[in-house]
């Protein structure tokens, strides 16, 4: 019970610091991809938050990119092994044409999830406590609050740049 | 265990069911719809039927485009 | 059972929050929360393979809802 707990607790931290990785060295937070993005973007500049910040938690709503792949591909792992985590790239892959997106953050993200994920099962943290971590990393970003996270990416942009 | 989850899937599906009765803009309306539809899927697929649920995940976003299609005509 | 039942909370939590956010382009951030916990559900209830597809649907079928949505709300579609 406890010890699943914090098996959780690290997944998670992995999971963030993967898909933030991912993100940010694709260049997502730069500009919004669609126009949607755009008005998530302005709206939590409005209410005090980073511009780039914002359009990077507007590209994560309106396009399936790093966050959405490590998910997927944690949901493959569990279910079919390594295969089944190849083949969730393959639907981030659609789902991003789909979208109208150019990124291949998706894709990325999602192979090199389903190897972390992988490598995590050798070290006793199974795939579902995974699938758990993922969705608390994601709640993190946009879950707790918007200005606050919005400046911790903007931050994050900065250093890259 | 179970039915602690059946019950807080049960509850998402009605706080999107009310909130779709109670808002009056379209889009907030739409928004309800899609917490309906996200507390919906997991009974059907707790019962196995996995064909019907990706059947409803195609097919809902489809309708919402046609309802805003037909709403913007009348907001803007 | 860990897991679902902290997907399934977290969830729940999201609901709360789309219906006590009063602006409609934030409330599609926390939307998205919500899409997430679903389709992490989705494969946590059912370990099968047709479960990867089905949570894959959700997820890209919610996600081009939600674009359609901010388009829409940002002034529509640019016609080309």
């Amino acid at each position: 019970m406890l010890g699943e707990l914090v098996n959780i607790f690290i997944a998670a931290v992995l999971c963030w610091l993967l898909f933030i990785v991912v993100d940010v060295a694709f260049g997502l937070p730069e500009k919004g991809g669609v126009s949607g993005a755009d008005a998530i973007a302005s709206s939590v500049d409005r209410a005090g938050g980073d511009l780039n910040g914002g359009s990077m938690m507007g590209n994560i709503v309106c396009s399936p990119d790093a966050s959405a792949g490590t998910l997927l591909a944690a949901c493959g792992v569990y279910a079919a092994g390594v295969g089944g985590g190849l083949t969730a790239a393959v639907l981030v892959f659609i789902g991003n044409r789909i979208c109208h997106d150019p990124g291949y953050a998706g894709t990325t993200g999602a192979v090199l999830a389903t190897f972390m994920v992988y490598g995590l099962g050798m070290a006793g943290i199974t795939a579902a406590e995974c699938i758990a971590g993922m969705v608390i990393a994601i709640l993190t970003i946009q879950g707790i609050s918007h200005v606050q996270a919005s400046r911790l990416l903007g931050k994050f942009w900065g250093w890259r740049t | 265990m179970m039915e602690y989850i059946i019950a807080i899937f049960g509850i998402i599906a009605l706080i999107g069911a009310f909130t779709t009765y109670l808002r009056t803009s379209p889009f907030d309306k739409l928004i309800g719809v899609a917490i309906m539809t996200g507390g919906v899927i997991p009974f059907v697929v707790i019962k196995g039927y996995l064909d019907v649920a990706i059947v409803i995940a195609l097919v809902v976003p489809v309708t919402t485009i046609f309802m805003l299609q037909a709403s913007r005509r009348g907001m803007r | 059972m860990i897991p679902v039942l902290v997907c399934a909370g977290i969830g729940l939590y999201a609901a709360c929050r789309v219906v006590l956010e009063p602006e409609t382009p934030r409330k599609l951030l926390y939307l998205s929360v919500l899409n997430f916990a679903v389709a992490g559900s989705i494969v946590l209830l059912v370990p099968d393979i047709m479960a990867l597809f089905a949570a894959a649907a959700y997820f890209v079928g919610s996600t081009l809802e939600s674009n359609a949505i901010a388009s829409t709300w940002a002034g529509g579609v640019k016609r080309t």
